[in-house]
């Protein structure tokens, strides 16, 4: 049965907005029309696929901790807390300030103290609802107390077709998990795949997850996820974005225990008309919490790229540290690059930094490439060979690995063999 | 002098930001010569060697630049590059993000007996880089990118090997090199000799470089200009008296164009 | 270290906070209607065309939504804020012939004496008229014009360039406040500096909102011809009442190519002042504008100063500084686009929360396709003096020219305690030290101020950082 197509409004959008005119606030997505359900995931896990553990189950018995912990806290006086309460009363009440909406939920959010409804993906309700719906269930895989646990999860779809996963994972304490995702798709006409992921990090554990995407010119990719962090977790995540027509890649991450640690690592290339999407927001909730968030792209043709970074310092985060840098290089007229690095911040003893360099091969750089007989182009192609030589060097797997080099083949003459 | 030179400077002149640095510069390199370039700090050497090279942020004001039978002039760098020209660097250039195999690669790429594919190109670079001492894991590092300066010396002498140009201009003006880093560029300069029957402009004033080198010109610069062009003997003459005389006398003539 | 601290005293604001009778002044009903802003004009004697202007301006205000992304402003009843109030006094040349509690108001905030030091011409508005504007013999020489935006209304000469620019850089569709603007503006001042002219000394208006529960709404227009140079400095204040009172200026600035305009603010409201202000630059080639923005006081303020880099090579600086205290909601930052060959772009803020305030750090870098060669970069730092205050920062940039260089980089943190040790290990008070770390910190903005608005601003700053310290 073939679906009507559907545009999904406001996904990925950050947290506290900003102008609309600037139309970064957040994207559209466009499943096209007439796509057949067909999906095809394979998940490699072992002892890890599980289904005793559970993400809810998780999340309750950390709820029950912070509960524990609030019970003790002195009550909250400040003047936001009561400015939440209703809307601005301007002179009525002049030692209140007027908070806007998003400022508003943040309180609100932080007064409620509740894990379950504070999850989030990146990408959002509306996508998760509909891949979930495409993966007809989700696969839990666990890695039990103390143990290693891999997996490896492969989405792939065929022209006309549309194809979901839908999995949750589950560190349990001191536990050590490792799971690639492969995003891979060779079609030659309109078609969808995706992935929604919850992941808990229990106590101590680590995960890191590692994401390859490369899907042909005709594909349409989200790639959503969602991670609560207990005390002491550790996830790194890695997000390899090469290929696709239209690709949304998602993250939010609940740093709720104390020390708890994100790393997100993005590395994405686009050329041709293919549009990247990208909506980064780490919450700092437990003290002593600390994220760093590094992206790199390269941008040729007249492609399109957006990258929301939000780092949010909830009251009470003391001690956190959130960090958050992007380097694009434009290597073509006609590329537009959109980026909006955002911290916000409600508590004193913390440290945010963000830093964005956007630009072309700086002159001295293309001076000396040229002396050794490289033009602009040439110069310029390099950056785009050595971002998938790096994505092929560092592939998880021989398979995700063959992925990468079928893309290059198609971007770069002999690129195959110039990495064999 | 030989008659057909490989390289061919008349009367140039060359300013950066409006500002004259090279006056009226004549300079004949003939094929298989080495040329010494010396003079005081802030003499125009440098620019000397990035102008030959086309660097845009020198504008020719007047004057030409042959090379190979050809006005180069007018030529992107890139070109003269694969006209077999070629400049290392005093201080090489980072390229975060690009490793330097990849940007060795893409110099061989096109260059007629010179390119070459995957395991071959491998090999040759290997063969090259045992040449200067050279650890192979640089060759997948960024390029430039936490090297020191003895690494990026090797880095510059692998290229002027695996380019093999026609003239490579070597500026070593006020790098300091210690005596690792002077092994180096000796060791570089030795196997471009031995391989190629190339010509070699070397851009100076720290003469121990030189000292295993047969040299057939000296060029002496003082502000912008060749104040005086003789055989290697002038060299161990400088190592005694320096540039004072030069300088004199370039001040000298200075005044006396103003009067 | 002293960790606990102690609730922030109010502060003593009286050196601003005094105001006057409105006897003999005329206030129009409140609420917004087109008869209300028909009788404004009328009273004005203003062009058909600007009539025209403000009804068509009201109409899309009643259109508009509110702002959905900034700080609240349900506290600001529009049907409550008078839109004009008309002082007792036609406008002067000389102090003397100013009404003595309009006079006193100015002599307390200082003016005439600044005038008499180092400014080369002034006009104060009180609530929606001017009431002072004067100008030194050697400016007048020089051909340049500085005046009421409303009498210049009324010299044909003037009326042409007025009517070709008037809402043009911020159009009333901009958003809802510029439509409201657009609708019931009164007031503002009127500057054209002629080609090559170079003015030395600074002209400065200044803008005090005496009137309770009024609003404000100025407009200024500067033209400054190709190769001329000026410097406008521009204050403001209002005394605290316990209603909402609304500042809804813009100011339109034309620089010309290869001239230079320095325009400089401290916007000091009461902090019952809802403060919706536009300002906006256009640069033609080689011309040059600096913001140099100061942000005090105000319950809600929503202000980013513009610059349009319509020409080559055309150049913007901004500098700014927030400090938002108890109760106080600033969301301030700039906006630049990028919109021709080689233009560059720098800016510098720097923000303070204290007191439960919110400070929002809030720009947009855009580099139009027609950019090439363009060049930004952006620094913004924000500084948190307790736990009880927030910041944000929110800097988005669109980025569709090759041959760019653009960097960003911002952080946010509190003052080390290692820095508050070393100054007191050497015998300075802990409030002292605070002090002089945020004075330190506001050091970029004050240090491009004339020397008697910096010292006004570090006096604000300590103004604000009184009773920080239990």
């Amino acid at each position: 049965m073939k679906m009507p197509g559907m545009t999904i409004k406001h996904a990925s959008a950050m947290p506290a907005p900003t102008w609309s005119w600037l139309k970064m606030n957040n994207v559209k997505i466009e499943i096209p029309d007439g796509l057949e359900r067909n999906c095809q995931v394979e998940i490699d896990a072992g002892d890890a696929l599980d289904n005793a553990a559970s993400f809810e189950g998780s999340v309750a018995s950390l709820q029950e901790r912070m509960d524990a912990a609030r019970a003790e806290a002195p009550a909250d006086g400040r003047a936001m807390i009561d400015a939440a309460t209703g809307a601005d009363r301007g002179a009525e009440k002049l030692d209140v300030p007027a908070l806007s909406a998003y400022e508003h939920r943040a309180v609100r959010s932080e007064i409620a103290c509740d894990i379950a409804s504070d999850f989030e993906t990146g990408v959002g309700t509306d996508i998760r609802a509909y891949l979930n719906f495409l993966a007809g269930g989700t696969a839990v895989l666990a890695a039990e107390e103390d143990e290693d646990a891999e997996a490896a999860i492969r989405v792939t779809t065929r022209a006309g077709e549309a194809s979901g996963a839908s999995v949750d994972i589950v560190a349990a304490p001191r536990s050590t998990f490792s799971v690639t995702l492969s995003l891979d798709s060779s079609a030659d006409a309109p078609s969808f795949m995706g992935s929604t992921m919850r992941v808990f990090a229990d106590r101590g554990a680590r995960v890191d997850i590692t994401v390859y995407l490369t899907a042909s010119d005709a594909v349409t990719c989200v790639e959503d996820s969602g991670f609560v962090l207990a005390e002491d977790a550790r996830v790194t995540v890695r997000h390899v974005v090469l290929g696709g027509a239209f690709t949304a890649t998602g993250l939010s991450a609940d740093l709720r225990g104390d020390r708890s640690r994100i790393d997100v690592d993005t590395s994405y290339l686009a050329s041709g008309a293919q549009q990247r999407d990208f909506n980064y927001v780490i919450r700092h909730r437990g003290r002593k919490t600390v994220s760093n968030m590094d992206a790199n792209g390269v941008l040729t043709g007249i492609s399109k790229k957006c990258l929301r970074g939000t780092i949010d310092l909830v009251h009470g985060a003391k001690g956190a540290e959130g960090n958050e840098r992007e380097t694009v290089l434009l290597a073509s007229r006609g590329v537009d690059n959109k980026t909006i690095p955002n911290i916000l911040c409600d508590e004193d003893d913390v440290a945010g930094n963000h830093g964005a360099t956007i630009g072309h091969v700086r002159p001295e750089q293309l001076f000396y490439a040229a002396c050794r007989g490289l033009s602009q182009e040439q110069t310029e192609a390099l950056f785009l060979s050595a971002k998938l030589e790096d994505a092929a060097l560092r592939a998880p797997d021989e398979a995700v690995r063959a992925n990468v080099v079928r893309l290059g083949n198609q971007i770069i003459p002999h690129f195959e063999e110039e990495i064999a | 002098m030989s008659t057909n030179p490989l390289l061919s400077i008349n009367n140039l002149t060359a300013s950066v930001d409006e500002k004259t640095i090279l006056h009226g510069i004549d300079l004949n390199v003939a094929p298989g010569e080495t040329h010494v370039l010396m003079g005081p700090n802030g003499a125009g050497k440098s620019t000397m060697g990035h102008v030959i090279m086309g660097d845009p942020v020198y504008t020719v004001n007047e004057g030409s630049i042959t090379f190979d039978g050809a006005d180069i002039t007018e030529l992107t760098p890139d070109k003269r590059s694969r006209a077999g020209l070629f400049l290392s660097f005093q201080a090489p250039v980072e390229i975060p993000g690009v490793p330097l195999s990849s940007f060795l690669r893409a110099q061989i790429a096109g260059r007629p007996g010179l390119e070459m594919r995957g395991k071959e190109f491998r090999r040759r670079v290997k063969e090259l880089a045992a040449e200067l001492s050279m650890d192979t894991a640089y060759l997948n590092r960024e390029l430039g990118v936490g090297f020191s300066g003895g690494e990026k010396k090797k880095v510059e002498m692998l290229q002027l090997l695996l380019l093999q140009p026609k003239l490579a201009v070597l500026d070593e003006t006020d790098s300091g090199l210690d005596v690792d880093a002077l092994g180096v560029v000796s060791r570089g300069m030795d196997a471009y000799r031995k391989a190629t029957d190339g010509s070699l402009i070397i851009i100076t004033h720290n003469t121990r470089i030189l000292e295993h080198l047969e040299v057939d010109r000296v060029h002496v610069m003082v502000d912008g200009r060749i104040v005086r062009e003789d055989d290697a003997s002038l060299i161990p003459w400088i190592d005694a008296n320096g540039f004072d005389s030069f300088e004199r006398e370039a001040a000298a003539a200075a005044a006396g164009e103003t009067r | 270290m002293a960790k606990n601290r102690t609730e922030v005293a109010d502060i003593d604001r009286s050196l601003y906070d005094f105001s006057y009778g409105e006897e003999g002044f005329e206030r129009l009903d409140a609420g917004l209607t087109p008869d209300i802003v028909t009788e404004i004009s009328q009273r004005k004697n203003e062009p058909r065309w600007m009539l025209d202007l403000r009804l068509k301006s009201l109409e899309i205000y009643h259109r508009m939504p509110n702002p959905t992304w900034g700080p609240g402003i349900e506290g600001l009843d529009m049907d409550n804020i008078v839109t004009y109030v008309k002082p007792n006094t036609e406008q002067k040349n000389d102090w003397d012939s100013v009404p003595d509690d309009i006079k006193d108001t100015f002599e307390r905030l200082g003016i005439p004496e600044a005038e008499r030091s180092y400014l080369a011409g002034v006009g104060a508005q009180y609530d929606s008229e001017l009431v002072y504007h004067n100008m030194q013999d050697t400016a007048a020489k020089m051909g340049i014009v500085y005046s009421g935006i409303e009498e210049a209304l009324h010299e044909p000469k003037w009326e042409a360039i007025i009517r070709e620019k008037f809402m043009t850089l911020i159009p009333p569709t901009d958003h809802k406040f510029a439509a409201l603007h657009g609708a019931v503006w009164s007031g503002g001042s009127f500057v054209y500096v002629p080609k090559g002219v170079k003015l030395d000394f600074p002209l400065q208006s200044y803008f005090r909102l005496n009137a309770k529960g009024a609003g404000q709404f100025e407009h200024t227009l500067i033209v400054v011809e190709d190769d001329a140079d000026l410097h406008f400095i521009e204050g403001c204040s209002a005394p605290k009442y316990n209603v909402a009172n609304l500042h809804a200026g813009a100011v339109e600035l034309f620089v010309g190519k290869r001239a230079h305009l320095r325009y400089s603010t401290i916007e000091n409201w009461s902090k019952n002042m809802y403060n919706l202000n536009t300002k906006r630059a256009r640069c033609e080639e080689e011309g040059e504008i600096e913001w140099i923005s100061g942000s005090f006081g105000s319950h809600v303020g929503y202000l980013y100063p513009m610059s349009v880099l319509a020409g080559r090579k055309s150049r913007s600086n901004f500098t700014g500084i927030t400090f938002a205290g108890t109760g106080q909601n600033l969301d301030t930052g700039c906006k630049v686009v990028l919109g021709a060959p080689d233009t560059t772009a720098t800016v510098e803020t720097k923000s303070i929360s204290k007191g439960g305030g919110i400070s929002t750090f809030r720009s947009s870098i855009v580099a139009t396709p027609a950019a090439e060669g363009a060049a930004a970069s952006v620094s913004c730092q924000s500084l948190m003096l307790d736990d009880i205050s927030r910041s944000d920062t929110i800097p988005a940039m669109d980025i569709r020219a090759k041959n760019v260089d653009i960097g960003h980089e911002a952080t946010i943190g509190r003052i080390g305690d290692d820095k508050i040790f070393y100054l007191m290990s050497r015998g300075i008070s802990e409030e002292e030290a605070r002090t002089m770390i945020v004075n330190g910190f506001a050091n970029p903005v004050s240090k491009e101020l004339p020397l008697e608005y910096a010292v006004e601003m570090n006096n604000l700053i300590k103004l604000e950082m009184e009773g920080a310290i239990g």
